[in-house]
Order: structure tokens, then sequence, then C-alpha cells
């Protein structure tokens, strides 16, 4: 479980990115942290896993303080997979690649052999294990990159814009991967502004603006908010504008609608009567 | 005479085993608004590098084909002629601005050309008025928020006054807000200036109304070309793994069940007009 | 730390008359100190050209940023003192630290107040070639881009499990290649992308490029020009006539 009190933090050049964040994340949640640039959501999941150690307020990680512990045993629990794979990839192989958290972490030789084979599997890379990862294309390196944090199966995963220069078939294959994941028991966390991602593949939203959290719920209550939204310069889902649009026209027609089944169901439900 | 003619192009990066696009032909005209996309790796990038010359003098490969650019063949002319024609605005803003502030960026292209000071000072004015980013004269990049690094990249590359602008994912970095703002500015250049847009794009929803043309790519030829109803109303879409927009989604999913509209929406405020008149 | 001593050679923008001061005058400052901290061996001229060199500092109002590179560069200070202590005597070993200090701080005067384009535009205009002076401040401008990325692949690795401080010296090195490979594998694609932004805006057109600011010496230039060249001819003097007075040969008592 992931737990914050009041935290508050001020980087070097003096912009306070966090102003007083309080939150609890239990086992196993599926969480999107959104908010335009600068609202401060990479600032908080840098205090998750100890890069980051809070000026104010205290960072607690299934109980420990991460001002007692260093990043390195954080990494054991808390896999974060940042936004650009070519900030961590360089390797000789996908599989050294991978090799790499687990060899620091001190994982046996055992250990390490089948959770390369498992996260191989897993992410589809097994074709890749020799190659180089530098010589793959762009979404291959994001899922090496996250293949290379994935092998130590931390409790809890956070992905930094996992889906920036993603096509739709890709972000499709990586939220289905995140829930299946997820559904092993892990928490998983992103950090994003894609809205349609965020409300497709996650239950819980915590939306940021100016350091601190301005709204924490489901996608249906959260992002379909006016001035939520408009606080934290965030579009609604494209389904929720439409069900915005036709209940300006339409009497008594929902505007809360976050997926397409549901909006199509309504719609079906007027035309029969 | 149209203003791009491309003919038959294929191109294979060096080094590469597999040609990145193929049997390429098109025809654009001027004043259009074109939105390209596909699913990644489906050329194209490469597509938008063959229309100010990067490709085949920029990058080295095999070029088949010809692409035309008002009447300029791009094989037989530098990336700085053709860069008159066709401005190209990239993805990431850092690697755009190069300069100490907005006033010098602009004139950095003008000054490239040996262009007298006068000259150079009343583009740079221009690009300034037509992006409406006077008041960010004097600041630094850094100081800018993603959203008006793009649009100062842009304006840079307007002084060099181009009859076309092509965008590679211009939003791709940005928030929801910078996105908004920078798709508003492309919007506004089309309509009001007259210049012609092409525009690789993810966020279909917040464009495609403007749009009079879309082109789908995948595996590096185009497989649809036509105006945004029809190619969004087709199968192609879901077999190459693009998003259709929400609007015509539902549309899609309506009329297979037997319900009849007169038009395809593109945008939610249509779509909702659409149901009003059905559900009477 | 490292990066307390380079802050104080990054541009900092702010509105003093020393930052008006067009750079090729700048430099001439630079060079004047660097002639007359040169010229002495002894502990007073360089003292009293030391603190010379804190005016223009103060005048631009950086001297936080100073303060900076005097701490980062502590330990080279401490090394020379020793150092020329053995080889010499401790008066020569002072006589050294301030002549070092005397060029950081003039180096640290240019650089703090001297934007990159406004030292490549003042290296243009002194026929200096483009591609070189124009290589110069982009050098300068994606310094702090590096920067911040060498910092997000240090994040990334240690989120990895990384430790930078464990072990001993081999393994210190080795600990350095998840660093130093993407730092540079994403420079070159950094330089790639750079470069192809510059083709499509018509970089290398035509040999003659035209600029649309020139840098103009104006007044304030020639006042700072004459104090300097007054001051370099003082000094000069002095070193003819030295010791001048006897407490110009003052030495630390031992």
């Amino acid at each position: 479980m992931i737990e914050t009190v009041d935290v508050w933090f001020t980087y070097p050049d003096g912009t306070t990115a966090l102003r007083g964040v309080s939150l609890r994340i239990k086992d196993g949640e599926s969480v999107a942290i959104m908010g335009e640039n600068g609202a401060g959501k990479t600032t908080l999941v840098k205090h998750f896993n100890g890069l980051l150690k809070p000026e104010k307020g205290t960072v607690l990680v299934d109980g420990i303080d991460t001002r007692d512990t260093s990043v390195a045993n954080l990494a054991k629990k808390v896999g974060l997979v940042f936004q650009n794979p070519d900030h961590q990839l360089f390797s000789s192989t996908v599989e050294e690649e991978v090799m790499f958290a687990l060899k620091n972490l001190g994982f046996s030789r055992e250990e390490i052999r089948d959770r390369v084979n498992w996260v191989l599997k897993f992410l589809d890379l097994e074709k890749y294990r020799e190659r180089s990862p530098l010589s793959l294309s762009g979404g291959e390196r994001k899922r090496v990159a996250l293949a290379s944090v994935l092998c130590v199966k931390p409790k809890i995963l956070i992905l930094d814009e996992p889906t920036i220069g993603q096509d739709a078939k890709q972000k499709r294959k990586l939220g289905n991967l995140l829930k299946k994941y997820q559904k092993e028991g892990n928490t998983v966390i992103v950090v994003t502004h894609d809205v349609e991602f965020a409300s497709k593949y996650f239950k819980r939203i915590i939306v940021m603006a100016g350091g601190k959290i301005i709204a924490d719920g489901p996608p249906n209550k959260v992002l379909t908010s006016l001035t939520i939204l408009e606080e934290s310069s965030l579009s609604p889902p494209q389904v929720t504008v439409l069900s915005y649009e036709i209940a300006k026209k339409v009497n008594a027609f929902p505007r809360d609608i976050v997926f397409f089944d549901e909006l199509l169901q309504e719609i079906i439900a007027r035309l029969r009567r | 005479m149209s203003l791009i003619k491309i003919k038959n192009l294929s191109f294979t990066y060096a080094n590469a085993e597999e040609p990145a696009i193929k049997n390429i032909n098109l025809t654009i005209e001027k004043g259009e608004f074109i939105l390209l996309t596909g699913p990644s790796g489906c050329g194209k990038t490469t597509l938008c590098r063959c229309l100010n010359g990067l490709i085949p003098h920029f990058y080295s490969g095999e070029m088949q084909g010809d692409v035309i650019i008002d009447g300029l063949n791009t094989k037989e002319h530098p990336v700085y002629e053709l860069a008159q024609k066709v401005g190209l605005v990239f993805q990431d803003p850092e690697n755009q601005l190069v300069s100490l502030n907005v006033e010098k960026e602009l004139a950095f292209a003008p000054e490239n050309l040996g262009l007298p000071r006068k000259e150079i000072r009343k583009r740079v004015e221009k690009s300034l008025q037509l992006l409406r980013i006077e008041h960010l004269r004097y600041k630094a990049p850094y100081e800018l928020s993603g959203g008006e690094q793009q649009k100062v990249a842009i304006a840079s590359v307007l002084t060099l006054r181009p009859k076309v602008l092509v965008l590679d994912e211009p939003t791709s970095n940005l928030d929801p807000k910078g996105a908004k703002q920078v798709l508003e500015t492309i919007k506004e250049l089309n309509e009001e200036l007259k210049v012609t847009i092409i525009l690789v794009e993810h966020r279909l929803d917040l464009i495609l109304p403007y749009t009079t043309r879309v082109i789908l790519m995948d595996r590096g030829e185009i497989v649809s070309d036509s105006t945004p109803g029809k190619v969004f109303c087709s199968n192609i879409p879901e077999e190459i793994g693009v998003d259709i927009p929400v609007s015509i989604k539902l549309y899609n999913e309506l009329s297979k069940m037997g319900v009849k509209f007169n038009k395809v929406p593109l945008s939610a405020k249509d779509a909702a007009e659409l149901l009003t008149e059905v559900f009477k | 730390m490292s990066y307390t001593m380079f802050s104080a050679f990054e541009f900092k923008r702010k509105d003093t008359y020393i930052h008006r001061l067009d750079p090729r005058t700048k430099m001439f400052m630079v060079i004047v100190f660097m002639v007359i901290a040169l010229l002495f061996n002894n502990i007073i001229p360089l003292l009293i050209t030391f603190i010379v060199t804190l005016i223009p500092i103060s005048l631009a109002k950086s001297v936080k940023e100073w303060l900076n590179s005097l701490k980062g560069t502590t330990i080279l200070l401490v090394f020379i003192l020793v150092i020329n202590s053995f080889v010499r005597d401790l008066n020569f070993a002072i006589a050294m630290v301030l002549r070092l200090m005397v060029l950081i701080t003039a180096f640290s005067a240019f650089f703090l107040t001297t934007h990159p384009d406004d030292l490549a535009q003042a290296l243009i205009q002194m026929k200096v070639p483009f591609d070189f002076a124009f290589a110069l401040s982009m050098a300068t401008r994606y310094v702090p881009t590096l920067a911040r990325e060498a910092q997000t692949i240090m994040d990334a690795q240690m989120s990895r499990g990384l430790e930078l401080q464990k072990g001993g010296l081999t393994q210190k090195i080795k600990n350095l290649i998840p660093l130093i490979i993407p730092l540079i594998v994403n420079s070159v694609r950094r330089a790639l992308s750079i470069a192809e932004s510059l083709e499509s805006r018509a970089f290398g057109a035509i040999k003659k490029r035209t600029y649309l600011y020139q840098l103009k010496l104006k007044k304030s230039d020639a006042l700072f020009i004459i104090f300097l060249t007054s001051y370099l001819l003082l000094m000069i003097y002095i070193k003819i006539h030295f010791p001048f007075t006897i407490w110009m040969e003052w030495k630390f008592p031992l």
C-alpha cells in the first residue's frame, strides 16, 4: 500500500511541485493520475519509489517511510517505467537488458532465467531476445523498457505517460496487459493525460492541478465534471462530449456517460420507445 | 497544375530490407486540409520527408518515382529551395527551437536565405501576427509552454512563405491544452489564410470536422484516400488498427441496425443534431 | 558538486550594466585580467586585481552564482596551494591561488553575463565562420537539455536497482555504462532531429548569410574599454617599476 501524508516538494530551482498531497492507494488498485504538464504528476510518482524524498510530510510504502530506505530497496516492490525508453536501454541484447534489474536486485541465476522467460513471453518479445534493443522500432523499444521493469514482478507498477507515440492497436494491447497484471493482485498506476486510455482501463482517476489533488474517483464521476476538467485543462473522453451534446438537445438524456457501449444502449433504448 | 503530384513513389532507407513506402500516387490541390494517419510504422513520416526534399537529399536510400512540388521535381532541387514551398514541422519542439528568443527563431530561416534585413523584419512581424504570438517575442524557448513552443515552430517555418504546411504528429508531446492550441492554429491557417495543410495526427476527434480529405496508410502503402465520412465508415480503419472517432462509430453501429441518417457526423455536435432528427 | 561548478558559468538573464555590454567588450575584459594575472607573482598586486574583478561581478548582481563557482573549485584551489607550497614556497602558492581566482572570476563574469547567441554573433562579426559560431551557440543552448536528460537517465537506472555508490572502483566505473550509453545514443538521435529541422529551414542555403540583429558598440562599451585599458596600462607601469612601494612586496609571515 502507498500512503502519502501532506507531502510538499520543491525543486532546487524553486518550483514547488507538490503542495500538500495526501492519498492512499491500496494493493491491487488500478489508478490513473491525470493533469496538465506541470501539475505535479511525475513528481508525485517519483516519491513512490524514493527517487524524491518529501520536503514536508511523509511517504509510506507498505508502512516503511521512504526516507528510511534506498531507491534500490524500494525497486523490489515499486517498478517505475519512464516515458522515454531510450533513457533506459543500453545493453547489447534484449535478454541482457531485461536481466539488468534482476542482477542489481540480487536474484539467483535460476530466478533470473525463469523471470526473463516469463516476461519475454508476457510481452511477446521472445523473437527479439538476441537482438540489440537499440535497433528495434519505437513501439518495440517501449515494450523492452517495460519488460526490463516488469521482470522484477513489482507489487506496484508505475508507468509514466505510456501511451505517447503509440497507435490505437498498441494502446489496446498495453491496456489489456496492464489489466491482466493487475488481476494477478498487483497495483498498477499510470501517469497520463490520455483521457481515452485512462477512462477505458482504470477504475480510479486522480486529477492534479497546481501541485494538489483536485479530484479522486471513478471515471464516470471525475471525467464528466466540467469544473474539474476546466481546472485541470483536461478534455473529457469523446463519449462524454457526445453524451453532453446529446443531453443539450434531448430531454433527460444522461450527460455523464464514459463508455461507448453504455451510450449505444441508452440511444437504442430511446429509439425503441 | 496541382500543387503536389506524386507518381509511383517508393523509398527504401539505406541498410533497410524493405521499402518504407511503396506505390504512392497522390495529387494535392491548393487549400486542401489533409489528415494523414495509420498505425505505427506505416510510412507517414517517410512520406512527409519526401514532401520537402529531406528524402532524397538528407536521408540516403533508394528512391523510385517522382515528387513534384509546385512544378519542381524534388530530385533536382535542393532542400533549401523546396523548403520555400513546403514547410515541415516536427514532433518535438525541443529540437526545433534553437535560438535565444522567439524573434530570433523566426528570423533564422530568412537569415539563412540571405534576405535583406528589411525583408527579414517584415517576415518576422508577419509570422508573429499570424500566429498571435507577438506577446512572446522576447521569450526564450524554455519559458514557453509546449503548445506555445509548437506555435513558434510553425511560425518559424512560415517565414519561408511556403504554400504547404506539413506537420508530423505536432501534438504528440503536448498535453490536451497544448494540443488544442496547436490544432486551433492549424485550422485557422487553413481556413483564413488558405494554407494547404497535411497533418499527421492521432487525436482525430478534435480536427476531423475541419479536414477535407483523409489518407490512411498501412505498411508503406495508401489503403484509403477519400473524404473523412467515406474513410471512417468503411472497414479499413478497423482492419489496420486505427481508432474511429466516436461520432462516426456511433453512426456506423446505428446504421448497421437500420437507422437512417442523411449524412456522416464528423463532430459531437453533428452527431447530436442527427440524433435529435432520428428521435423525432 | 560539479553541478554547482557549471552553474557559475551558465548565462543568467538579468538587466545590469555588465549584461548590456557588448560581448566583445567583455572578451577584452577577460583578456585584460588574464594579462594582469600573468604579469605578477606577488600576493598584493594579485589580491588587488582579484578585488577589481569583483567589481564586474557585483555590478552584474551575480555574486551568488560566482560564490557557487568558488565552492565547486575549492578542491582545485587547495590542491594548487599545497603543490606550490612544496615546489616553491607558501607565498608563491598563495599568489598562484589568487591568480587562479582572478581567472575564474573573470571568465565567470563573462559567461554569466553573455548569452551564447550574443557570443556567437560577436564571433561572427569578428569574422569567425558561421558554422563554427553556430555550433558553439547550439552546444551551449543544449547544455541544460543534456543535464536534464542525464538526470532522467540516472533516475531511470536507479529505479532498476542501480546503486552508484556501491562497490569498488571497477564496479563504480562499470556502473557508468548504463548512464553513458543512453546519453550518447540520445544525443546522437537529438542531433539528427535538430539537423532535420535546420535543413527544413534552409540552413546552409547560401554562403553570405544575413542577420536581423547586429551588435554595435555603445557609449557604455567605450567607457568600459577606456577604463580597462587605463587599468591595464597602470598595472604594466607598476610591473615595470616594481616594487613601486615596499608594501607591494609584502609576504605572508611564516
